[in-house]
């Protein structure tokens, strides 16, 4: 199964905002995409189409997120949700993670 | 009769009219499919979301639109689905599937996500409200909103124009209904305990409500109305004021004027500051970098976040302080060995002497944040004991600096708060280009009294002669030496300690800028010379009672 790993870099990581922002993407592929924050709880794995799935991972700036994709689109799903992310969800990025 | 009922001042005024009760409303049978409520909750959300964006609210309609995706969430509408299937009634279902979802957000202990726990029990509320065919609640006429709590989404509902005050039984004031209320300037009041039981016991059909004073009033007769009416006025007036000063500099009432500084923590809190009013920073407190990782942050990274505030702040001094760690702050990868006195021990500068890496890094990276942005960066360093620490300072810098181009060197600057500083201040202020007053931590250094220890809490008072005449010192020695001295402690951003140290001569304020409003007020109302007339009183009192009476007095 095709997999991610990424440093959250926007300011508020993914609360709100940029969380609506990560699912709204999310939900746009067939395949089931699942998350994790490995820095909180690596075991705690939820549906990348949750909004309050994604928000009770508690991802704040500098924190990693890991990114588990099945389908048919699944490459294409987290090519495209890595960049996401990596790009700020929406949001100026920080300078440094705390 | 009148009865008076007291709460948390929210937001500031004065509101008087007819109580509307806010009543959660999900009884009664289902009109609509779950499915079919969706859709239309999630449509008016949206709707709502934009008629916000259109009026230039879009803080708002942002977390309506978040809102509106939390209505299609499976974690919601799948968990609300299996409790109608075990029988529950589907407003039931929705309430509860709402509250497990936000308990989970809840449980995660963390401010911001405590909000978006609020969010979902609101989005649950509204969809519970939806399937039994219930309208929005609107207001009729102008009234003041009684509540139990008031939902974020209910509260963007309400028609502004008919909202005149707000009343809650919960809430704090960084709830969103009392953010709400001071941005439409309507006078708020929360947490009143038993507002709803007093208010259908009276009967009453009118109240008024102090946003200053946090009094809530039911059926207020003749001259509790008057009474109000007069504070309302006088409310008024120093709300204008305040609002007038917002613009200007922090100014004497004869026209002096003082340098106004921001104390930061984030590089994220230097446009809000700037947006404030700050003609400076007085201090970056950079320790946020260094918590919450296995490691301290490397130079580039640190380097990225000081250029962020020199390249906000521009040709304005940008104070940033080394790390003060190993007092009531520890991070493991410091392995400290466990200290019987924190506060006495290895903390700030002290810190070097066992890793000189930790400081170097630090010390480049700000050189480099000056080069990266043309500005020169004013480094301050915390805990100087003595000469020898001074010197330390400045051999550290100089190390730091080796090999780099020699534009853009930073100024050298030291924090006083350490006893022996203050007695040193004469020799101490040849040697640096300005000084900076810890308040906090001189004060319970000098007072021998530990700041984390309730059972001193009182005697934590920079306003204790000693403390005056300390910072007097300082403030001589730093004008004898011909530089600048400011306080960046809690002292500065309290009108009362504001006054001591104008009068005291200082040169700088730097406070959090949601204390810059009440400290300008308070500055522009006395000349220099009243305010040393009153300080020279408070440094000869008896009693800490006293010292603050005597400035208080000025106000």
């Amino acid at each position: 199964m095709p997999e991610l790993t990424v440093e959250v870099r926007n300011p508020s990581g993914l609360h709100a905002r940029p969380a609506a922002t990560f699912v709204k993407a999310a939900a746009g592929f067939g395949a089931d995409v699942r998350v994790a924050n490995v820095t909180r709880d690596p075991q705690r794995m939820v549906s990348a189409k949750s909004v309050i799935g994604v928000m009770g991972l508690g991802v704040s700036s500098g924190h990693t997120v890991r990114l588990l994709a099945e389908g048919a689109d699944a490459d294409a799903a987290l090519e495209s949700l890595g960049e996401l992310i990596r790009s700020g969800l929406g949001e100026q990025l920080a300078p440094a993670g705390p | 009769m009148t009865q008076s009922l007291r709460g948390m001042p929210a937001a500031p005024g004065v509101a008087l009219g007819p109580a509307w009760r806010y009543v959660l409303s999900s009884g009664g049978e289902s009109r609509l499919t779950l499915d079919e409520a969706a859709t239309l909750a999630a449509s008016e959300l949206d709707a709502l979301a934009e008629r916000l964006r259109a009026a230039d609210r879009p803080d708002e309609a942002d977390i309506l639109s978040t809102q509106a995706l939390m209505i299609a969430d499976p974690a919601l509408l799948d968990v609300a689905r299996d409790l109608i299937a075990a029988g529950g009634t589907p407003a039931a279902a929705i309430v509860s599937a709402g509250e497990s979802a936000a308990a989970t957000l809840d449980a995660l202990d963390d401010e911001l996500l405590a909000a978006r726990a609020a969010d979902v029990r609101d989005v649950a509320q509204r969809l519970a409200r939806v399937v039994t065919g219930q309208a929005a609640p609107r207001l009729e006429r102008r009234s003041i909103v009684v509540a139990a709590d008031l939902p974020p989404s209910v509260t963007a509902e309400l028609q502004p124009e008919l909202l005149a005050g707000i009343a809650l039984e919960a809430g704090s004031r960084t709830a969103h209904a009392a953010i709400l209320a001071r941005a439409l300037g309507v006078p708020a009041v929360v947490g009143v305990a038993g507002l709803l039981d007093a208010l259908a016991a009276a009967d009453a059909q009118c109240i008024a409500i102090d946003g200053e004073s946090g009094e809530v009033l039911l059926a207020p007769d003749e001259s509790a109305m008057r009474q109000l009416e007069e504070r309302a006025t006088l409310a008024r007036d120093r709300i204008a004021r305040e609002a007038d000063l917002a613009g200007r500099p922090l100014t004497t009432r004869d026209g002096e004027r003082l340098m106004l500084g921001a104390n930061i923590g984030r590089p994220q809190e230097a446009a809000a500051a700037l947006a404030a009013g700050a003609e400076g920073i007085g201090l970056f407190r950079t320790e946020f970098m260094f918590m919450g990782r296995d490691a301290a942050p490397d130079e580039a990274t640190q380097a990225a976040a000081y250029a962020a505030v020199l390249e906000a702040f521009g040709e304005r001094p940008v104070v940033i302080r080394l790390i003060d760690l190993g007092g009531d702050k520890d991070l493991p990868y410091l392995a400290l060995a466990p200290q019987p006195n924190p506060f006495l021990g290895v903390r700030g500068l002290r810190l070097a002497e066992r890793d000189p890496e930790l400081i170097l890094t630090q010390l480049r990276a700000i050189l480099a944040a000056g080069e990266q942005t043309g500005h020169q960066p004013w480094i301050m360093a915390p805990m100087i004991a003595d000469l020898a620490d001074v010197y330390r300072l400045h051999e550290f810098v100089a190390l730091a600096a080796f090999g780099r181009p020699a534009t853009h060197l930073p100024k050298v600057g030291v924090m006083i708060e350490v006893p022996s500083a203050v007695t040193l201040a004469d020799r101490i202020a040849a040697e640096v280009a300005f000084m900076s007053i810890g308040t906090n931590d001189l004060t319970q250094y000098l007072l021998a009294a530990d700041r984390t220890n309730p059972a001193l809490a009182a005697r934590q008072d920079p306003l204790h002669p000693a403390v005056l005449r300390s910072i007097h010192a300082v403030i001589e020695a730093g004008h004898a030496a011909a530089i600048p001295v400011a306080v960046c402690g809690e002292m500065a951003g309290d009108p009362a300690g504001a006054l001591a140290l104008l009068g005291l001569g200082i040169d700088e304020l730097s406070m959090d800028p949601s204390a810059f409003g009440a400290v300008k007020r308070a500055v522009a109302g006395v000349t220099r010379a009243q305010a040393a007339e009153a300080v020279r009183a408070a440094m000869q009192a008896d009693r800490v009672e006293d010292s603050r009476a005597a400035l208080d007095a000025l106000r």
